[in-house]
């Protein structure tokens, strides 16, 4: 499974690599606008420790960013399944909150909040959060009929059997919601860095674009991707690993 | 113990036609009786009035020392984090743990107790969701169609089981077999299109419980009252 | 009805005559480009021929990049920005100068950081945009005064200014001609004073923004490039003298509509004095030893890996 993810990753990576230097050389571009790959090699030699440290830095925050989403998703998804106005008011501020790009309102969030590792959080947690809370609440307030009207008849329903029920029942939906968001939690993290923070690799890119150092973004870039690749493998497999314990599979 | 329906008139939200038009029939002792009628004249509907799930219906629903009713389908399913034992075990009341192990037997359960629900067939699903009802405190069970996908020799000896188990309770059997029906039930309701009336028409069964000779010539007749009726 | 039929006629016939090129600025419009919008306001680049599309840079932007893939013929590029070019083999020549004095000072308060001398940056916070041509000047000045960078504090700059508003940051980077009024107003209504702390007075010259096109256009297209630049050049001075400044004002407003007038008209003496530091100054001259400084400078900071000649880029155009 990881092998495979990363094989992908190499192959979409160096045909991108492949159709930089289709246009560098038929075009005549100078190593300033497309570097050669001799200065991609010794960029990346140079720069690899440096900037893996930074992407793994980031890979932290956007982890932790997106257990935080997912605990809050779940938290306000139990409450917004209910039918009364509470529920569908959460529902629609989901909807218009998450029209607002990240790019707006992560400056405010990092005057209000500094340049350190809480801001950097919240903006993590927040641009995956809303479409994680839409599909919890989605699947959340979505009556089971078929198993819970057994209970519902006994007077056996409580919410937190509700909640079971509905979540056991889209495990699959959940889990690929879940990993699907991670990349989420990676882009808004890096995002984050490059508006405004001083650390991470969003940060790195930021110092390269300002330098105009192509080869410092396209090391960042297959740290990126290498680093991404390994941790939706890894939440693939948590994922296997919780239906297999459940007995869905 | 009586279950009455007096001038019940209900159309569907949104729709044009009636599905009932002062409908009258009552069920005045317990027993295994069934409710009859072809598809989509309304029987899911009416046990869903009974059971209080539907309402903004005209008309009266009056039960009679019935005091909790049930209603089971024959699409419902268990929760799919437990095996059928540890579910029957959870969701049955401990005053009637005694019959649990009859039940499981009668129903022949005995072999998917340790499975998980999607890993049994049709018919064993549609068992062990009969038993579980059948598991807890009722007057009134309304089973719709329960027992379809079940073969008739384990059909007969679970109706037969239910029949000697629960003799003072009673029950409503939705079905689509004039053969079951016209042979197990008592009181037969035949339910009927709107413009038709009386639009429910009730029905002597022949109400075979395995102690008696059943003369085929009385399961025709009763078969052939059922037809008319419709 | 016939005159203007033929006059329309004729001016499709001009239009048609005139050879289009693309201009890339570094930065959007501000007061920094004023006269690159005057030249094609007032008919100048018509005058001389030339459809000029003036288009306005930004921080995802690269002038030089640009001419590289044919989109411009022209752009602005500060001088560190063509040096690394150069350095990567980028065929790029500089044909004006437009900032003779580096806009990009630090502001401080001086009634909380005196600085009498250099060694009073010792101690100080002072903000840096990391990778930015201020951290390039910042280090140069420190090195020249043998000030360790341990002794100082490097504050990492963004888009906004509320550490240095709350004090949290001694000497904050900035424009002098563009941010320096809007900033030293903000200052000022607080009731505090404010300073400008400018590098090259403490002999750190980094050549600013200047104006580059490739060499095949210079090879290839001379008199094009030398339309261009005249009718660059004059527009430069024409709105930059004082007896122009409401056409300078109005130009600007044209095109940033959202610098309140007050602070363009302020705006305005400042980024002349960097341009033009006397009345009689012949408009983008090159300032060889200012460029070679600059080389200097990014050569001991490692910002280039051998020297690139700097000079041998600075293609003024002359008129014969």
């Amino acid at each position: 499974m990881l092998y495979k993810r990363i094989y992908q990753f190499l192959i979409i990576y160096f045909i991108g690599l492949a159709a930089l230097m289709l246009v560098k050389y038929s075009l005549n571009l100078s190593d300033y606008t497309i570097p050669g790959v001799t200065e991609i090699w010794t960029t990346c030699r140079r720069y690899f420790g440096l900037y893996l440290m930074a992407v793994l830095n980031t890979l932290c925050v956007a982890i932790l960013g997106h257990l935080l989403s997912i605990g809050m998703a779940t938290v306000v998804g139990i409450i917004g399944r209910l039918t009364i106005w509470v529920g569908s008011f959460i529902r629609v501020a989901a909807y218009n909150i998450q029209a607002y790009p990240i790019v707006a309102v992560a400056p405010i969030i990092f005057i209000l909040l500094g340049d350190g590792l809480s801001s950097r959080l919240l903006i993590a947690a927040m641009i995956c959060y809303f479409p994680l809370l839409l599909s919890f609440i989605g699947i959340l307030s979505e009556p089971v009929k078929e198993i819970e009207h057994f209970f519902e008849s006994t007077r056996r329903m409580n919410w937190r059997l509700q909640v079971k029920i509905r979540a056991f029942e889209n495990i699959h939906k959940l889990i690929t919601v879940v990993v699907g968001s991670a990349t989420l939690a990676m882009v808004g993290t890096i995002v984050a860095e490059f508006i405004a923070a001083n650390a991470g690799i969003g940060y790195s890119i930021r110092i390269a674009l300002y330098q105009s150092d192509l080869a410092k973004i396209l090391v960042a870039l297959f740290l990126i991707g290498i680093c991404t690749s390994i941790y939706l493998v890894f939440l693939e497999w948590i994922g296997w690993f919780v239906k297999k314990q459940l007995g869905s599979i | 113990m009586r279950l009455e329906l007096k001038e019940l008139n209900y159309k569907y939200p949104g729709s044009v036609g009636d599905v009932f038009r002062q409908l009258n029939c009552q069920v005045t002792e317990p027993g295994f009786h069934a409710l009859f009628g072809p598809s989509g004249v309304g029987k899911t509907t009416l046990a869903k009035m009974i059971v209080g799930d539907i309402r903004g219906f005209a008309g009266e629903i009056n039960l009679q020392r019935i005091h909790q009713v049930l209603y089971t389908y024959n699409l419902e399913r268990i929760p799919g984090w437990c095996c059928i034992r540890e579910h029957l075990e959870s969701s049955t009341p401990q005053s009637n743990r005694q019959r649990l192990e009859d039940l499981v037997d009668s129903f022949g359960l005995q072999p998917c107790l340790n499975s998980r629900f999607s890993q049994l067939s049709l018919g064993q699903q549609n068992r062990t969701n009969l038993a579980r009802y059948l598991l807890q405190d009722f007057d009134l069970l309304i089973m719709d169609e329960s027992l379809a996908n079940v073969d008739e020799i384990t059909k007969e000896k679970i109706i037969l089981k239910i029949k000697s188990l629960f003799p003072q309770r009673c029950f409503l059997y939705i079905s689509h077999n004039v053969v079951e029906v016209s042979k197990f039930c008592k009181q037969i309701l035949v339910l009927r299109s709107h413009y038709r009336a009386p639009q429910a028409v009730s029905l002597q069964g022949q109400n075979f419980n395995g102690q008696r000779v059943l003369k085929e010539k009385d399961l025709e007749q009763s078969m052939l009252e059922i037809v008319n009726a419709l | 009805m016939i005159l203007m039929l033929a006059s329309a006629g004729c001016a499709r016939d001009d239009e048609k005559s005139m050879e289009e090129v693309s201009y890339r600025l570094k930065w959007l419009f501000n007061i920094s480009v004023v006269g690159d919008l005057y030249a094609h306001d007032s008919g100048l680049f018509a005058k001389n021929g030339l459809k000029v599309i003036v288009k306005p840079g930004g921080p995802e932007k690269d002038a030089i990049k640009e001419l590289e893939l044919g989109h411009a013929q022209f752009g602005v590029a500060s001088a560190d920005q063509v040096i690394r070019a150069v350095s990567k083999g980028a065929p790029i020549v500089v044909i004006a100068q437009l900032f003779q004095i580096n806009p990009l000072h630090w502001i401080y308060r001086p009634d909380k950081t005196p600085l009498k001398t250099p060694q009073d940056l010792k101690g100080k916070t002072i903000g840096i945009t990391h990778g930015g041509n201020d951290e390039t000047i910042m280090r140069a000045l420190l090195a020249k005064y043998d000030i360790r960078e341990s002794e100082v504090n490097f504050f990492s700059v963004r888009y906004d200014y509320t550490p240095f508003y709350q004090g949290k940051v001694d000497l904050w980077p900035l424009y002098r001609n563009a941010q320096a009024p809007i900033i030293g107003a903000k200052l000022q209504k607080a009731g505090e004073r404010f300073d400008l702390m400018d590098p090259s007075k403490m002999g750190i010259r980094f050549v600013a923004n200047s104006v580059v096109t490739t060499r095949e256009m210079l090879e290839e297209r001379p008199e094009t490039v030398k339309n261009f630049t005249r009718a660059l050049l004059q527009g430069w001075q024409e709105v930059l003298k004082p007896a122009n400044e409401q056409k300078a004002i109005d130009t600007v407003l044209k095109y940033n509509k959202e610098t309140p007038e007050e602070i363009v008209r302020q705006q305005l003496p400042a980024t002349r004095i960097l341009m033009m530091p006397t009345p009689d100054f012949e408009f983008g001259k090159m300032d060889p030893a200012a460029w070679r400084q600059t080389e200097e400078i990014m050569l001991s900071q490692k910002l280039i890996p051998v020297p690139v000649f700097v000079e041998k880029l600075l293609k003024p155009v002359r008129e014969k």
